[in-house]
Parts: structure tokens; C-alpha cells; sequence
């Protein structure tokens, strides 16, 4: 589904050149859960954004879907993520003045969906986050769990390939991260969506199937991982 | 789509209503002034064409005018102009002055305008009451009263009427007539409605240093006023000695009206454009820092899927949503100054057909102008920085 080959990312800072990612390979397949850890100036960063399609690599490839997605150009790509991608952030990010159904429909706008439609589609999303009661309340009415909730359905109404989460509970304390935790798990079982957590927290990266870690920029599955400690 | 975009925008711009108030204003008196601007240039050339119309195009007034002050016609002269410059109709010359009056007690000062008895008829005065001077009783002590004037005169108890007295230095002049309300006439060198209208010998008389020195003319249908006025100079020009003979047809005047009134309309659009200009900044200016402000959210709105003209929309909305607001209140701001014009310069309302669509085409076309920049500041923003911006 998600194919990336030899992805290198080389900052320019005045006269040095410095290499954030060093030739990243990986395959994603649909359905899968996995979260990639790594401490600062891993490039956990750097690696996602190239995986949300908001940078591009130095060199290599990258298909979604069998798809060139670095082909496209600027307006292209943010085509691309509409159909393709869906962001949840570690503040959340909803646009304060929509309440919750507007802001789920907000990618369905941009896409041009008729405005009927798109709300019908975002309430029945916000029915299967578990805010059906929520439908029309402002954000700054909901908690912080149920304003995560709000954006993993304004993720997920596209249904995109992939699900890209920066430290989605980064912002929760840990009974409420563990029920959006459970909300990932049921989407990505019931709707077989692709769900790339990008998280710090290892109780987090505990609960994915796949797991992996950024380490000066290579990235290595947990058994390379468990190898290279033990070596 | 669009109803979306509208509604975000509309939100957004209410979310910092102060500042959105003040770029409001800004376009408010811009839109304002221009359109008060064509209303009041309207109103002018209205009130020339109604001007135009009161002492009509045939009119001449005829001034002697010497190097010691003011000239004197001959009456002689004068009167024998119709047989000698056979494009005059008629003329009646007058002479200028003024001076304190007493009636019933109470004194004022008043302008007097001394006259033969064709003057009602060559200016144009429609009497109210009474009649005008006659050529029989120039000698008598007698007054014609403008309306105004006749007014201040009266009391409830005591109005001044036809028989009324009036004081003039030693003597006691009865009066003869009132006058109707008269248009101002811009040809004449006074307001007839405040003046006071006596015989030329009366007003020898009364008056500190009477010179005949004016006169009031009408022209022929149809007749060349520069042909007449060269014909003018041949018969009057030799008995003025050393005085030279200036005629001011109605056409010059109105020429000369004209071009004060384009000068001010133009003076007028300037500070309505200058106006203008200030607010389309007013309104790049809260764009800019709205765009600043938001950098995330445009970061956000790029991640979903919007597109750079997405983007580019919300915010060109924005501008729009002010512009659209402050082109319909400064459209009713345009009225009001239009009426305030109107009634500071003592002229009849009348708007300017154009005046409302031309203003608010311009306000928002300047509106939209100085959005477009911001809008296209946020469209540009790369996502990854926006995303991280506080």
C-alpha cells in the first residue's frame, strides 16, 4: 500500500549540508498498526512529514497505492493528502470557530463534496468516534479526549490510506489516552485502515502490532532493534 | 463550498471585531466621501441648470468700472440703449448702496439698491404685495421691500405691510411693494431679498456716494451676447470719460460657476479617494496580521487538503465580507453627506443616479484589491512551518 525506497533528506544550513534520514526503505501494508518512536534529533519529525506528503526527500521514491505521490505538484499533493492521508495532532488542531460536524466536514469541502452529503458523512463518523450527542457543539465545549476524537474523525471521513498520527495523546492523561488508544484499535480493525503512530510514549507503541524506531535517522523494525542493543 | 467559505470568513472576521470595525471604517468613509462627492456635483450642475433657468441666458450686467473706484453711466445713455444697440431689449441701471432703517422702533441695516422702474421687469422680481416703482413717483418718498428684509421688519403684532413707514436717515419712506421670494441671482452684486429698492433720485439721496455705476440688461432672443457687448462698448464706451465699460454675460458666469464646481467635486474625489486608498490599506493591514495569526490554522487547512487557492479564498472573503459591508454602509453614509451638502450650501436634494452603484463598485474593487496580497501571503505559506508556528 505505502511504499517508500531509499528516502534520504538532506538539510542545507548555510554552508554545511546535514542528513536528517540516511536511505529509509519501508512497506506499509493495509490494515496494519504501527508506531515509530525515536528520541529528538532522530528525524522523527522530518520522516513525517515526507510521510504526510508535506515534504519531499532529497532522493527516493515513495508510491501510495502504486501511486508517484512525489510527482505531484504543490496544489496536486494537497489533493493528494485530501484523498490519501489523515493528519491527527498532538494539540488537535480543530478550527475553533466550526463546530464539531463542520470541522469533519472540512476535508470533505475542500474535495468539493456537495455540503449535504458531507455533513451527513461527518455526523455518521462522529456517531462511530462515539460524540453523537456532540454533533453541533464549538470545540471549546468538548474535552480534550472528545476533541481528539473530533479529529480522528475529520482523519478517518475521507477514508484515507493512511492515518498519520503526531503524539495523538501526547495532550491526555493516561485513562483518556487509553480510550483513544482503544478508538485507533477499532478503526483500524472494524474500517482496516492503515495507522502510523508517531509517539514517544512506549505504553503507546506497546499496543501497535508493528513497531518501530528512528535512530539517527535509519529506521529499524524491534527485532533489528533487539539485536543491535544486544550486539 | 462557498456558503462554507463564507460562513469561516464571516466568523473569523467577527472573532476580531474590533479591528474588523476599524478597517470597516476606513472603507465606510471612503465609500462615503465619493459618493458624497457625486451627489454634491450632481446637486451643483442641478442648481446651475435651475440657475440657468431663473435669470436665463439673455442677461448682461453691465459695470463701469475706473481707476479711482467706480465708474458713472450717463442715464441718458442708458436709456437710449435699446434704440442704439438694437439686440437689447431693455435695461434699467442701479446703483449700489446701504445703510441703517427704522421701522416701527426697531433699526437694522439693509441694502439699497437704488432703481428706474424697469428693473422689476429686466431682473425678474415678482411683487407680493403693493407694486414696484414707477417712472411718476420717482420723486415721491417711496419703498419696495425684498422678502426677507420685510420680514425682519415685521413683528406678530405688527407686520410691515404695503403703507408701512420706514425711517431712512431724515427722511420717512412709505412702502410701495414687497416682494415674492427671489432665487439668488448670482449676476446681480446683491441679495434682493434683503434689500431695500428706491428711486434713483431717492436713493442720491440716502446714499453716502451714489455713482450710477451698474446696469442689468436682456438681450433679443437669439442674440450674440459678445456681438452685443462690442456693440455696448461703441455706444456707452465714449460717455464713461475715464471710466472702462465691463460686461459679464450669463454665459461666462455660468462658465465660471462651472469650473468652481468641477474644482471642488474634484476636490472633493481626491479625499474620497485618498479616503479610499487608506482604507483598502486599513484592510491589508488587518488581513496581514490576521494571516500572522493564523498561521497554524492555515498550516491545518493545508495538511486536510485544501489547496493554495482554498487558501487563497477564505481570506479574499474576508475582504470581500468587509468591503461588500462597507461599500452598502458608506453607500447610506454618501446619502447623508449628500443631504448635508445639500443643506449647508442651501441647495435643492438631488442625487446622482450613478452615484451609489460607481462608489460601491470602487470600494470593493479596492477592498478586494488590497486583500488580494494577504490572501496570497497565506496561500504560499509552506505547511510545515505554518504547522508549527504558536
Amino acid at each position: 500500500m505505502l511504499e517508500l525506497r531509499g528516502i534520504t533528506r538532506r538539510f542545507r544550513i548555510g554552508p554545511t549540508e546535514r542528513t536528517v534520514l540516511h536511505g529509509i526503505d519501508l512497506d506499509l501494508a493495509a490494515g496494519e498498526l504501527v508506531s515509530i518512536m525515536g528520541g529528538s534529533g532522530s528525524g522523527k519529525t522530518t520522516f513525517m512529514n515526507i510521510l504526510g506528503l508535506l515534504d519531499r526527500p532529497s532522493t527516493g521514491t515513495y508510491c501510495i497505492r502504486g501511486e508517484d505521490v512525489l510527482a505531484a505538484k504543490a496544489d496536486a499533493q494537497s489533493l493528494m493528502r485530501n484523498r490519501m492521508i489523515g493528519f491527527v495532532f498532538q494539540q488537535f488542531f480543530l478550527m475553533p470557530r466550526l463546530n464539531a460536524w463542520r470541522n469533519v466536514a472540512l476535508p470533505l469541502m475542500y474535495r468539493g463534496t456537495p455540503e449535504a452529503e458531507a455533513r451527513r458523512r461527518s455526523e455518521a463518523m462522529l456517531q462511530r468516534v462515539g460524540l453523537g450527542q456532540h454533533l453541533s457543539h464549538m470545540p471549546n465545549m468538548l474535552s480534550g479526549g472528545q476533541k481528539q476524537r473530533v479529529a480522528i474523525a475529520r482523519a478517518l471521513v475521507t477514508e484515507p490510506a493512511l492515518i498519520l498520527a503526531d503524539e495523538p495523546t501526547g495532550a491526555l492523561d493516561p485513562t483518556v489516552s487509553r480510550e483513544i488508544m482503544g478508538l485507533f484499535e477499532e478503526m483500524n480493525r472494524e474500517l482496516g485502515v492503515l495507522v502510523v503512530i508517531i509517539t514517544h510514549d512506549p505504553g503507546v507503541a506497546a499496543r501497535c502490532r508493528r513497531r518501530l524506531t528512528l535512530v539517527q535517522g535509519r529506521l529499524l523494525e524491534e527485532d533489528d532493534l533487539a539485536k543491535a542493543r544486544a550486539a | 463550498m462557498i456558503r462554507q467559505t463564507l460562513i469561516e470568513a464571516a466568523g473569523n472576521l467577527l472573532a476580531v471585531w474590533q479591528r474588523s470595525l476599524l478597517a470597516l471604517i476606513g472603507i465606510v468613509v471612503g465609500a462615503g466621501a465619493v459618493i458624497a462627492m457625486l451627489h454634491a456635483g450632481a446637486m451643483a450642475r442641478e442648481e446651475t441648470i435651475r440657475q440657468f433657468r431663473q435669470m436665463g441666458t439673455d442677461t448682461m450686467v453691465l459695470r463701469a468700472d475706473s481707476n479711482t473706484g467706480m465708474g458713472n453711466f450717463r442715464l441718458g445713455d442708458i436709456e437710449a440703449t435699446p434704440e442704439a444697440v438694437p439686440l437689447i431689449r431693455e435695461i434699467a441701471p442701479f446703483m449700489i448702496g446701504g445703510g441703517t432703517i427704522i421701522s416701527e422702533g426697531r433699526s437694522r441695516n439693509a441694502g439699497f439698491l437704488g432703481v428706474t422702474a424697469e428693473f422689476a421687469q429686466v431682473a425678474r422680481l415678482p411683487m407680493a404685495e403693493g407694486r414696484f416703482l414707477s417712472p411718476f413717483d420717482r420723486f415721491e418718498l417711496l419703498v419696495v421691500v425684498g422678502h426677507d428684509l420685510a420680514q425682519q421688519l415685521s413683528s406678530p403684532f405688527a407686520p410691515l405691510r404695503v403703507g408701512s413707514q420706514i425711517r431712512i436717515s431724515r427722511y420717512v419712506f412709505t412702502v410701495a411693494g414687497i416682494l415674492e421670494p427671489a432665487m439668488m441671482n448670482p449676476m446681480l452684486p446683491v441679495d434682493v431679498n434683503t434689500t431695500l429698492f428706491l428711486s434713483l433720485p431717492n436713493a442720491r439721496r440716502v446714499i453716502a456716494l451714489p455713482s450710477l455705476s451698474m446696469a442689468v440688461a436682456r438681450l433679443q432672443p437669439d442674440a450674440d451676447p459678445e456681438l452685443a457687448s462690442q456693440m455696448l462698448q461703441q455706444h456707452l464706451g465714449p460717455g464713461l470719460r475715464d471710466a472702462r465699460l465691463n460686461v459679464l454675460t450669463a454665459r461666462q458666469l455660468i462658465a465660471g460657476m462651472n469650473s468652481q464646481v468641477q474644482l471642488v467635486a474634484m476636490l472633493l474625489g481626491a479625499v474620497g479617494s485618498i479616503a479610499l486608498v487608506l482604507g483598502g490599506v486599513g484592510v491589508m493591514n488587518i488581513m496581514l496580521m490576521s494571516v500572522a495569526e493564523r498561521r497554524r490554522e492555515i498550516g491545518i487547512r493545508l495538511a486536510i487538503g485544501a489547496r493554495r487557492r482554498d487558501v487563497r479564498r477564505l481570506f479574499l472573503a474576508e475582504a470581500l465580507i468587509l468591503s461588500l459591508l462597507g461599500a452598502a454602509l458608506g453607500v447610506g453614509l454618501g446619502f447623508l453627506g449628500g443631504i448635508g451638502f445639500a443643506w449647508m450650501s442651501g441647495w435643492q436634494v438631488s442625487f446622482s443616479p450613478i452615484a451609489a452603484p460607481l462608489g460601491a463598485g470602487v470600494s470593493i474593487a479596492v477592498g478586494v484589491f488590497f486583500g488580494f496580497y494577504p490572501a496570497v501571503m497565506a496561500a504560499r505559506l509552506d505547511p510545515i512551518e505554518a504547522l508549527r508556528a504558536e
